[in-house]
C-alpha cells in the first residue's frame, strides 16, 4: 500500500476498495492454500480478484469490463440463485459434504460481491464472507503458511476498519444545491490518504497483531475464562477438609449458592430421592472432631484418556450391587479436591490429569479446581441383601473392626444410651434402624445451635439439649452404634433435593450440605442410613422464581456446557454431526427423489398402456382444465409481460434501484414531516420547499435528489462515492430533528 | 462555450432590457429552441414587443415586425408578385413574413385570413404562393402579441389556431425596483438597440437540434400522457389537449432542460410548462360559468389538474 501516497495521495474510498480486496485475497490464498478450493473455482475467484485489483489501480480497459458488466440487479439474483441450487447439488452429489459445498458457494457469493462492490452494504457483505473463510481456511490449514497469511488479513482488517469509518464521517456538507456539477471534488484534498494516517493504520494493524499474539500466548488453555472465579473467591467449603468440626456445616446451611449440578439420564423415582452425594467419609472421632485415618491415597487407574476405573476392585465392596447410577456432574471450583459423586464410584469420565481415591472410597483431584469441571461418574451403591435381615452373626472383617469401632475416651452415658436403645435387637441392621428411629423422634432439627465450642458436643447434644443438625445426628448414631459393636462411619456431602425437570438434573447448593451414617453390615458391606429428620427447606423467592428459577438455571447449564466448556473435542463431534447430518439429508433427498421419479414413471407406463377406449370423462375433464388454467397463464404472460421487467442484460440499473429507494425513502419521510402533502410533487419542487421550509435538511435533500434525477431520469450512472453520498446523507436526514421548521 | 453557457449569457444579454423578468425572458428561449412560437399576451406596455426585439437583437438573425390592423391583407405578411418589366415576368417580393423572427404585434386585430396566413407559415416553416413554396429560413419564430383588455374591433384566434403557438405567455408588471431601474437608465436609445448579437443563425439551428437530443425517459413520456388524459377527461373542460399539444410539451420540456443545462427531462420542466405550454389549447366548459377563455381560469385549472396527477418516482 505504500506505493500509493508516496506519489499521488490515493482517495480514501480508493483505498478502502483496496484493503476491502486484499481482505477477501487473504482469506481466499487462505482457502486456496488450504485445498479448500477445486481448481476452476479458484482461478475464477483469483482472477476476479486480479481484475478488481487492476480495476482499483486504474486499468481502464478492465475498469470497462468489470463496472459495465451488462447483469441487472434481478440478473445478479438469479446468479446467487443458480449458486445455491449449485450448492445443493454440490451437497447432495458432488462433494457430498457440508463444509467443501459451503465453501464452494462461499467463493461464489464472493465473486458476485467483488463484482457487485456498490455500497457500504455490499463492503461489510465483503467482509463478513472473508471472516468465514478466513476461519475456514484456519481449520484447514495447519502449516506455517498460516501466518504470513494471517498477517495480511490483520493488516488489511485494521486498514479496512479504519477506512470504513474515515469514509464514512469524512463528508463535509454544504448548503448549496447545484444543478449538475459533481460536488465533492471540492473536499477532494480531505479526502485522500494522507502520510499520517498511512502510518497510523499500520501501527493499529501492528498493534492490534501484538495484541493477537500477547492474548494467544498468554491464555491459559483450559476452559476457564480470565475473568474467572480465582482461587481466593472459591466457594467455602469448611465440612471438607481432612477433618470435621462438630458444627462446622451449620454456617454453611443456609448459603443458597450453587455448588455443583448433577445431571441423570431420566428423572428419579420419587423413592430415590433425595438424591445423597458422598464426599468423604470419617472414621475417628475424638470426642470433637472427626478424622479420617485411611487417607493415605492412589492413583486411579486410567483405562482409556478421560476415563478412570477402580478395575473393579472397589473398597469394601460387596457380592450384590445396585444398579449403575450414571451422573453428569458440573461443579462449581471449591476449595476441596474431592471429587462428589453417588456412593460409591466405579468410574470417572472427565478431562483429568490424574484422579486419587483412598480406603473409603472417596476421589479425589490432585489438586483443587479452580473453574468449574464436568465429569461423568458411574456409580453402584450396595444393596441390602437378605442375609442381613435375619442373621445375628457379627463376622466382621479385621480391617472394618480396627477402623471403625474406635470410640472417644469416655462414651459411658451414650453407651447405656445406645444399649436401652437397642436391647431388643438382635442383629446390626435392626439395631442401626431403632437408633435411627430413636434419633429421628427424639431430637430436635435445628440449626441454631452453638455446639462447636462445647467441651463435648455430643452429650450436650443427646443428653442436654436434644436439639440439633445433621452432624449431630449423625454423629450420635455412629458413636451409639459403635458402643453396641457395629461398624459405621460418617459421611459429609450434599443431599440434593431440587430436581430440575427442564434440564433434568439436580441443582445443588451450599445450604444442601450434609453428614450422614454408614453402617457395616457383614453381607451387604457399607448401607446409607440417615438419622436427621427430613425438614422443610422453603426455596427462595417468590412464586414466579419458583417457576422461572429451574428454567434461568437450566439455561446457565447448558450456556455452560455449550460454550464455556467447549473444547475441540466438542468441535469435531459437531463437525462429525453435521457431517452424518448432511449425509442422511442427501440420502433422504435421493431416496424421495428416487421414490417421485419412479411413482412418475409408473405414471408415463400406466398412460401409455391405457387403451384409448378406456378414457374416462374424467379424465377428459381434468385434460381440459389444464388446458385451461395453461391458456389462463399463457394470456396472463401475454398481458403483462413479465419478462420485459426481467431484461437481465440491460445496462446495470442497480445503483438506479438503490437511489430510487434512497429518494422514495427521502419524500416519504419529508411528506411524514409535513413539507409535502401529495404525491404529485416534483424532485425538484421538493427540494426548493425544503429549502425554504427546513433549511437543516436542504442539503441532504438536493444531495439525494441531484443524484436520483441524474441516474433516475438521466439515466446517468452513479460512482460508488455518490451511491455512498446518497445513503450518507439520507442517514443525515433521518437523524435529523426537525427543529427549525 | 457549451450550449448550458450560451444559453445562459443569452439570458443575461436579454435580461440587461428586460428587468426583473427572468422566467419569462427563459420561456422564451424555451420557445425559441423548441421551433416553437410564442403568444404574449398582456396589457399594452409591459415590454412585449421590447422582449421580443431584445431577443432578436441577442441573435445575430434578421428580425421583422408587423403591425397587425383590421385591414391588414395576407399579401401584406406573405408578400407579392410583381410583373418585372424588364424579366417580363411575375417575380416574388417576399413579405416580412421571411424573417428568422417576426414580431406580430396585437395578431387579434387582424382579419381571420390574414391571421391564418400567418399560422400556415408558422406550423409548415413554408410560405405557398402562387403554385410555388418557398421555405423559410431556420430559424424562425413568431413572438405574436394580443392585449386581453380589448374585445372591440378584434378578432379572436380560433382554439385550432391558438394550438399553432407553443406557450402563450404573460410578462405582467415589473417589481417596483425593477420598474425604478429601467426609468432610470440614461440612454435616450432603445434599450434593445445597445444589445450585441451573441449566436448566428445556424448556431441557433445547433442548439434547435440539440434539443431534440435531450433525454426523456419512459415514464415521463407517461407523466405527460396523464396530465394530457387528464384535461380530456375533466368535467371543466369541453377541449382538452390535443395530441398537438402533447408533443408541444414534450418539446418544450426538453427545450427547458437544455436551457436548464441537462441533458435530460425532469418531472419538474413538464410540470411546470403544463401552465404555460397546455391553457391557450383548452376551453373551459360552459356549464362552469366561467368565462370561456379566461386566462386566468384555464392556468388555474390546469394546475389543479396537474397537482392530481402524482409523479413518476
Amino acid at each position: 500500500m505504500g506505493y500509493s501516497f508516496l506519489e499521488q495521495p490515493m482517495l480514501l474510498s480508493q483505498a478502502l476498495h483496496l484493503t476491502s480486496i486484499l481482505l477477501a485475497s487473504a482469506s481466499f490464498i487462505g482457502l486456496t492454500l488450504g485445498a479448500g478450493l477445486p481448481e476452476w473455482l479458484a482461478a475464477l475467484t483469483g482472477m476476479t480478484l486480479i481484475a478488481v485489483l487492476l480495476q482499483n489501480m486504474g486499468m481502464k480497459s478492465v475498469d470497462r469490463f468489470t463496472t459495465r458488466m451488462p447483469v441487472s440487479a434481478i440478473g445478479w439474483n438469479l446468479i446467487v440463485f443458480g449458486g445455491f441450487v449449485g450448492f445443493w447439488i454440490d451437497l447432495l452429489w458432488v462433494s457430498g459434504d457440508l463444509l467443501p459445498a459451503g465453501l464452494h458457494f462461499l467463493m461464489i457469493l464472493m465473486v458476485i460481491k467483488l463484482f457487485n462492490l456498490r455500497l457500504r452494504r455490499d463492503y461489510l457483505h465483503l467482509y463478513a464472507i472473508s471472516l468465514v473463510a478466513m476461519l475456514a481456511s484456519g481449520s484447514l490449514m495447519t502449516d506455517l503458511w498460516f501466518f504470513p497469511i494471517f498477517s495480511i488479513y490483520l493488516l488489511a482488517g485494521a486498514w479496512t476498519l479504519l477506512l470504513f469509518q474515515l469514509t464514512k464521517t469524512s463528508e463535509v456538507g454544504g448548503d448549496v444545491w447545484m444543478p449538475e456539477p459533481i460536488r465533492h471534488e471540492r473536499h477532494e484534498g480531505s479526502h485522500r490518504v494522507s502520510p499520517r494516517l498511512f502510518w497510523i493504520a499500520n501501527g493499529l494493524a501492528f498493534g492490534a497483531f501484538l495484541i493477537t499474539v500477547v492474548i494467544f500466548f498468554t491464555i491459559p488453555r483450559v476452559n476457564a475464562g480470565i475473568y474467572q472465579k480465582g482461587f481466593g473467591e472459591n466457594l467455602r467449603m469448611s465440612g471438607f477438609s481432612d477433618k470435621v468440626n462438630l458444627g462446622a456445616i451449620g454456617s454453611i446451611k443456609r448459603d443458597p449458592s450453587v455448588v455443583m449440578r448433577v445431571e441423570l439420564p431420566r428423572s428419579p423415582l420419587n423413592d430415590a430421592r433425595p438424591f445423597y452425594i458422598r464426599g468423604v467419609s470419617f472414621d475417628r472421632y475424638d470426642g470433637k472432631v472427626w478424622t479420617n485415618q485411611l487417607s493415605y491415597r492412589r492413583s486411579l487407574i486410567e483405562e482409556s484418556p478421560g476415563t478412570f476405573t477402580f478395575r473393579g476392585k472397589r473398597a469394601f465392596s460387596r457380592a450384590q450391587l445396585g444398579e449403575a447410577i450414571q451422573q453428569k456432574i458440573l461443579l462449581e471450583p471449591l476449595d476441596t479436591p474431592v471429587l462428589f459423586a453417588a456412593p460409591f464410584i466405579e468410574s470417572v469420565m472427565g478431562m483429568f490429569p490424574s484422579l486419587f481415591f483412598d480406603a473409603t472410597g472417596a476421589v479425589y483431584l490432585p489438586f483443587p479446581s479452580s473453574s468449574r469441571i464436568e465429569y461423568t461418574v458411574v456409580s453402584r451403591s450396595n444393596v441390602l441383601v437378605s442375609e442381613d435381615l435375619g442373621s445375628e452373626s457379627e463376622l466382621y472383617p479385621e480391617s472394618v473392626v480396627r477402623q471403625y469401632l474406635q470410640l472417644p475416651f469416655q462414651p459411658d452415658r451414650i453407651k447405656t444410651l445406645a444399649a436401652e436403645v437397642t436391647q431388643r435387637q438382635h442383629n446390626p441392621y435392626e439395631k442401626a434402624t431403632a437408633i435411627q428411629a430413636y434419633l429421628t423422634r427424639n431430637y430436635r432439627y435445628s440449626l441454631d445451635a452453638p455446639l462447636a465450642e462445647q467441651q463435648q458436643p455430643l452429650e450436650e447434644f443427646l443428653f442436654a439439649r436434644k436439639t440439633g443438625y445433621c452432624e449431630h445426628y449423625a454423629t450420635a448414631m455412629v458413636i451409639m452404634l459403635r458402643t453396641v459393636g457395629v461398624p459405621a462411619r460418617l459421611v459429609t456431602g450434599f443431599m440434593a433435593t431440587e430436581w430440575n425437570e427442564y434440564g433434568n438434573y439436580y441443582v445443588v447448593r451450599q445450604q444442601d450440605a450434609h453428614a450422614w451414617v454408614e453402617v457395616y453390615l457383614p453381607h451387604s458391606g457399607w448401607i446409607r442410613m440417615d438419622p436427621t429428620p427430613t425438614e422443610d427447606n422453603p426455596a427462595a423467592g417468590g412464586p414466579v422464581w419458583k417457576v422461572l428459577g429451574p428454567i434461568v438455571d437450566n439455561i446457565k447449564l447448558q450456556w455452560n456446557r455449550l460454550f464455556v466448556q467447549y473444547s475441540a473435542a466438542d468441535q469435531l463431534a459437531v463437525v462429525r454431526e453435521l457431517k452424518a447430518e448432511s449425509m442422511s439429508v442427501r440420502n433422504k433427498a435421493l431416496d424421495s427423489m428416487t421414490v417421485l421419479f419412479s411413482a412418475f414413471m409408473t405414471l408415463l407406463s400406466e398412460i401409455v398402456s391405457h387403451d384409448v377406449s378406456r378414457i374416462r370423462i374424467g379424465l377428459l375433464g381434468e385434460l381440459l382444465g389444464f388446458a385451461g388454467i395453461s391458456l389462463a397463464i399463457l394470456f396472463w404472460l401475454r398481458r403483462r409481460r413479465p419478462w420485459t421487467a426481467w431484461n437481465l442484460w440491460k445496462n446495470d440499473r442497480n445503483d438506479e434501484l438503490v437511489i430510487v429507494q434512497c429518494y422514495r425513502t427521502m419524500r416519504n419521510y419529508l411528506i411524514k414531516k409535513g413539507l409535502s402533502s401529495s404525491t404529485a410533487i416534483a424532485p425538484l419542487e421538493l427540494v426548493e420547499i425544503t429549502r425554504s421550509r427546513w433549511r437543516d435538511a436542504h442539503f441532504s435533500v438536493a444531495s439525494i435528489t441531484e443524484l436520483y434525477c441524474r441516474t433516475r431520469f438521466g439515466h446517468i450512472p452513479l460512482t460508488y462515492e455518490d451511491l455512498k453520498r446518497a445513503e450518507d446523507e439520507l442517514h443525515h436526514l433521518l437523524e435529523l430533528q426537525k427543529s427549525s421548521l | 462555450m457549451t450550449s448550458a453557457e450560451t444559453i445562459r449569457a443569452i439570458q443575461e444579454n436579454i435580461a440587461r432590457v428586460i428587468k426583473g423578468k427572468p422566467h419569462v425572458i427563459e420561456m422564451c428561449l424555451v420557445a425559441l429552441l423548441a421551433r416553437g412560437h410564442l403568444l404574449l399576451e398582456d396589457v399594452p406596455g409591459v415590454g412585449k414587443t421590447t422582449l421580443a426585439h431584445s431577443l432578436a437583437r441577442s441573435l445575430d438573425c434578421s428580425f421583422k415586425r408587423i403591425q397587425f390592423t383590421s385591414d391588414l391583407l395576407p399579401s401584406d405578411i406573405v408578400g407579392v408578385s410583381i410583373f418585372n418589366r424588364q424579366k417580363q415576368a411575375f417575380e416574388f417580393i417576399p413579405g416580412p413574413i421571411f424573417a428568422n423572427i417576426v414580431l406580430a404585434d396585437e395578431i387579434n386585430r387582424t382579419t381571420p385570413k390574414t391571421q391564418s396566413s400567418l399560422l400556415e407559415a408558422m406550423s409548415e416553416a413554408q410560405i405557398s404562393f402562387d403554385n410555388k413554396t418557398y421555405p423559410l429560413n431556420p430559424p424562425f419564430m413568431v413572438i405574436a402579441t394580443q392585449n386581453p383588455a380589448e374585445y372591440h374591433g378584434t378578432f379572436p384566434l380560433p382554439e385550432s389556431q391558438l394550438d399553432r403557438f407553443l406557450m402563450r405567455l404573460r410578462i405582467g408588471y415589473p417589481a417596483p425596483e425593477e420598474e425604478k431601474k429601467v426609468l432610470e437608465r440614461a440612454s435616450s436609445l432603445h434599450p434593445a438597440e445597445e444589445l450585441l448579437p451573441l449566436l448566428t443563425a445556424s448556431e441557433v439551428v445547433q442548439l434547435q437540434d440539440q434539443v431534440d437530443k435531450v433525454f426523456t425517459e419512459e415514464s415521463l413520456t407517461e407523466y405527460l400522457l396523464a396530465i394530457v388524459r387528464s384535461t380530456r377527461q375533466s368535467e371543466l373542460l369541453a377541449l382538452g389537449v390535443s395530441t398537438r399539444g402533447a408533443l408541444a410539451l414534450s418539446r418544450a420540456a426538453k427545450a427547458l432542460a437544455l436551457v436548464r443545462g441537462r441533458t435530460y427531462c425532469l418531472p419538474d420542466d413538464i410540470k411546470e410548462l403544463a401552465p404555460i405550454v397546455l391553457p391557450h389549447r383548452i376551453m373551459v366548459a360552459r356549464q362552469t360559468g366561467l368565462h370561456q377563455r379566461s386566462f386566468d381560469q384555464a392556468e388555474r385549472i390546469i394546475r389543479d389538474l396537474v397537482d392530481t396527477i402524482p409523479v413518476p418516482v
